[in-house]
């Protein structure tokens, strides 16, 4: 934004002449009849396909590109028509995303869209602009300068899971005052984990719970991380959100209710599955709006002046089914006025 | 254009008739320029003035409108914070008891749930303790805690019931402010709520300044607070300076709107208002291209029903000019024609005004010059046979002098001796040159006199005095001009003897009544004279030998005191009963060649003293 000095005098000095310059093309054209106007409307519509990468560690069906592409469709643009996805998933390996970069190289891609973990595989981008959604903080992960202005090629949103990290445990512990044990399942391959499991640590000792720390690599040592799970005799279980155990909420979602665990989760789709709680931004709503910011980019504004986004609105998610399942119903209906969607 | 007819001045080779020079600057261009500006001018003026004032009072109605615009924008901010602030009160209804902190958190929880904007909350009691803390984020905290007495925000509250902190970026991004509200007893504590400020955009989007215009917020420090576009608001500081910059100019212009260049590049019209309970600035911003649609509009008019109005001034200027400019152009070729001598030319002109009246005026000059000119041509007939000066007098007195009366009247007659034998042997080109040498001589002598030549009939030669011009004396007059008439012809005698030719010339005059007047038929109408006299004068000149100038009695009486005359006694003429007394002119024989040398002076004398009794 640029302010001018220019100012309209009150009437003295002649204003009229400028304003008559400032008739342009556009009014004759709305003189002439507005018909020209529809075709200089329609000019506005992206002139070619532009190309998508949607990076992700996640696996499909993908809730998240479901939310992108419907912000992309509220936007106005088709796909097939205004744009293609090149869509890139390395399930719960980021590592295997390498081979995007070579591809990305050679040009031709007009957006990178990275979501989660495959983020980290992106910071090496630079030419081609990266929208992410990330849980932990991109100035950590060094994409960004600073939250308000990023500077780079990067842009995108931050689900502040680290903040709430504790407030987890916390709602945990006020639905069921006698929790002592919890265990916690980990993933040490997600970029922030440990940051995360620190302050979840801290909000267990200052709320009088033990946390059993269940830490696995990958998607390959889930099935013995339940198995672990199964043996500690927790009181609850926490499960921090990443790509893994997103990929993999149903079979979380079914061991915590085979065990007989409430359960707490990040998002609301892990609730969607079948978990208990859930407490943490609207994952959807983000990449919905993420779309916001890649009609931006499309449209020539530059990542660097887009400011990192950060959820407004944080959802405490309530499965009333799971809970029926449980048999803590009673416990659970002293969180649902604090509920912001409760599953019945 | 003329008719071939009239092109070349035949008959009037002397008029100068200009050819048809188109003038430098043509009446119809005057006539067509003066009416085109005289309804074109007013037009512009009128419409130029209308959309001046147009555009002073839309100037005038942005301004109110944006300012309007701003002010609503500003309620509805400000009805927001209200909302909140009112929701906090609701935390402040009951006093502390000890050990009494769950129903307060509770309290607090549940406007967590109800305001989204309220990031954390906490309570603090009477003595300035806190005993409850909720978050969204951070874990809770209850019971006794931090003392915050002196806290700014718990001061605030205790004094004004409400207190509202600073705008500040967290985390140089989203913008935050604490708002404390103090219950209305002092048991009941305050609640201190951070507030994310992000959540106005909520109100700020859907502010819409007429169809693409938009409102934001900043507050006193600069700081930017909401926008439609929230990106703007989440840069932080450095993103506020153009904002604030703003903000300033706005509030230097005292309330009326500005114009600054937005985001786009497109020049926007701003106005602002003060949010007074929070300190805050709500700029209304429109692009200009809008805000003066309804005067650019009117401008497109005015120019539309300029472009009409000039194209039916020029349409009725056209028309105008060419009534006005077609009847003069009319006359002018009138006039050319009637100058180029084709009087029966009449012009028709029926415009029913002055050009019509001129037309008539114009008509009624043609037909006088037609009646002038058969006058006029009357007269060049006459001066066939008369002096000049004589037709002169003629055009300038009465035309009655020229019809038949009786009058007396002197005749001169005229002839050559042994013409006939002459013309039987010579050539006819010597004949007519020998002719026109004696035309000549006649013709001179005659206009000398001012005498009336009636006509030449091959040799002979017939003279009138006193008529239609009168003399004083027609007998001395008559015989003054035979003298004269028999000198000239002699001295040609001279040179035609001397080719071999044996002519002479002789002379008769007699004088008596006759009646006088023109004959003659359309085209050739001829003066003469018809009498006794006539074929006296004839009879004499055919008694007269060459050289001889012989007179009746009549005019030997008349002239006995001035000229010598000697009686030749008794003749019989042919035609007559009786024989009549003929007088011949002493020495009136002129024959230079082969007598009388010496008596050639006295007619010389005669002519001398005839111009002095004339």
């Amino acid at each position: 934004m640029h302010v001018s000095i220019l100012r309209i005098p009150s009437f003295g000095r002649v204003s009229l002449a400028w304003v008559w310059v400032q008739m342009k093309r556009r009014d004759f054209i709305a003189l002439a009849g507005g018909a020209m106007w529809a075709c200089a409307a329609r000019a506005q519509r992206p002139t070619r396909v532009y190309r998508i990468f949607w990076v992700s560690t996640e696996s499909q069906p993908d809730p998240f590109l479901e939310g992108f592409r419907e912000g992309l469709r509220e936007r106005g643009y088709t796909e097939g028509k205004d744009f293609v996805f090149d869509l890139h998933y390395a399930t719960g390996d980021p590592g295997a995303l390498q081979q995007v970069l070579s591809e990305l190289k050679r040009g031709n891609v007009d957006l990178v869209v990275s979501s989660g973990p495959a983020t980290r595989a992106m910071t090496a981008v630079t030419e081609v602009p990266v929208l992410f959604a990330l849980s932990g903080d991109p100035v950590d992960l060094g994409v960004v300068k600073s939250l308000g202005q990023p500077g780079g090629n990067f842009t995108g949103s931050t689900f502040l899971s680290l903040e709430l990290a504790g407030k987890r445990v916390e709602l945990l512990k006020d639905v069921f005052p006698e929790l002592r044990t919890l265990a916690v399942l980990s993933n040490t391959d997600h970029p922030g984990e440990q940051s995360e499991w620190r302050t979840t640590k801290q909000a267990t000792q200052a709320l009088g719970v033990d946390p059993i720390y269940i830490p696995y690599f990958d998607a390959g040592e889930l099935d013995k991380a339940l198995e672990t799970a199964s043996k500690v005799h927790a009181d609850a279980i926490l499960v921090f959100p990443d790509a893994v155990t997103m990929v993999h909420r149903t079979k979380l979602a079914e061991f915590a209710i085979s065990q007989r665990l409430p359960s707490m989760f990040g998002w609301s789709e892990y609730c969607d599955a079948g978990g208990l709680l859930s407490y943490g931004a609207n994952q959807r709503a983000t990449y919905f709006s993420l779309a916001t910011y890649a009609d931006r980019i499309l449209r020539g504004e530059k990542p660097a002046d887009l400011p990192v986004e950060r959820p407004t609105k944080i959802e405490l998610t309530v499965n009333l089914k799971t809970a029926k399942v449980l048999g803590v119903e009673r416990a659970i209906s002293s969180l649902l006025f604090r509920a912001n969607k409760v599953i019945e | 254009m003329r008719s071939p007819g009239l092109e070349p001045n035949a008959r009037h080779p002397d008029r100068i008739t200009s050819p048809a020079i188109r003038p430098r600057r043509s009446l119809f261009l005057k006539y067509f320029f003066t009416l085109f500006v005289a309804v074109v001018a007013p037009l512009i003026l009128g419409s130029v003035g209308e959309a001046w004032f147009g555009y002073r009072d839309q100037r005038l109605n942005l301004n109110e409108l944006l300012q309007a615009e701003a002010r609503s924008a500003a309620d509805r901010i400000q009805t927001f914070i209200d909302g909140i602030r009112d929701q906090i009160g609701w935390v402040v209804q009951f006093a502390w008891i000890e050990g009494e902190d769950e129903p307060h958190k509770i309290d607090a929880e549940r406007l967590l749930q109800q305001v989204p904007a309220v990031v954390s909350i906490t309570l603090v009691d009477q003595t300035g303790t806190e005993r409850v803390f909720v978050s969204r984020l951070g874990l809770n905290r209850i019971g006794r805690g931090a003392n915050m007495a002196q806290d700014q925000a718990v001061l605030g509250a205790r004094a004004n019931q409400v207190w509202y902190g600073p705008v500040l970026y967290r985390r140089n991004s989203e913008p935050y402010m604490v708002i404390a509200v103090a219950g209305s007893r002092a048991a009941d504590g305050i609640a201190i709520a951070d507030i994310n400020l992000k959540l106005i955009w909520d109100v700020i989007a859907a502010i819409k300044i007429g169809n693409t215009g938009h409102a934001f917020v900043v507050d006193d420090s600069g700081r930017l607070i909401a926008h439609p576009d929230i990106s703007q608001v989440l840069r932080g500081e450095p993103g506020s300076v153009a904002f604030n910059r703003l903000k300033s100019m706005l509030a230097a212009a005292n309330g009326s709107a500005v114009i600054t260049t937005g985001n786009a590049g497109k020049p926007m019209v701003a106005a602002s208002v003060r949010a007074a309970n929070v300190g805050w600035t709500v700029i209304a911003q429109q692009p200009v291209s809008e805000a003066f649609a309804s005067i650019r509009a009117a401008l497109w008019r005015a120019l539309a029903l300029i472009l009409i109005g000039a194209l039916l001034a020029a349409l009725l200027a056209y028309w105008l000019a060419h009534r006005m400019s077609g009847p003069i152009r009319q006359l002018e070729e009138g006039a050319q024609r009637i100058g180029a001598g084709k009087f029966d030319h009449r012009i028709t002109i029926s415009s029913g005004d002055e050009l019509e009246q001129l037309a008539i005026r114009f008509n009624e000059m043609a037909e006088e010059l037609t009646i002038s000119k058969e006058k006029s041509e009357r007269i060049n007939r006459l001066k066939r046979f008369l002096a000049p000066q004589v037709a002169e007098l003629v055009e300038q007195s009465d035309e009655r002098m020229l019809e038949g009366q009786r009058r007396e009247v002197a005749a001169i007659f005229g002839d050559l001796r042994d013409f006939t034998a002459f013309s039987a042997r010579a050539a006819p080109d010597v004949i007519m040159a020998l002719l026109s040498e004696y035309y000549e001589a006649i013709g001179a002598v005659v206009t000398r006199h001012e005498a009336t030549l009636t006509g030449f009939g091959g040799d002979g030669v017939m003279v009138l005095v006193n008529a239609p011009v009168v003399r004083t004396n027609p007998a001395l007059s008559a015989i003054r001009v035979a003298i004269d008439m028999q000198a000239a012809v002699q001295s040609l005698v001279v040179g035609w003897r001397a080719k071999g030719h044996a002519i002479g010339f002789g002379i008769g005059i007699a004088m008596g009544p006759a009646i006088v007047g023109t004959v003659g038929y359309e085209g050739r109408i001829d003066y003469t004279a018809i009498g006794n006299v006539i074929n006296l004068a004839s009879r004499l000149c055919g008694s007269a030998s060459d050289g001889e100038i012989l007179v009746d009695e009549v005019v030997a009486e008349g002239v006995k005191d001035n000229i010598p005359i000697e009686p030749l006694g008794v003749r019989l003429l042919k035609g007559y009963d009786r024989p009549q007394q003929i007088f011949a002119v002493a020495g009136g024989d002129l024959r230079q060649s082969h007598s009388q040398e010496g008596e050639a002076c006295p007619p010389v004398a005669a002519v001398a003293d005839d111009k002095q009794g004339s």
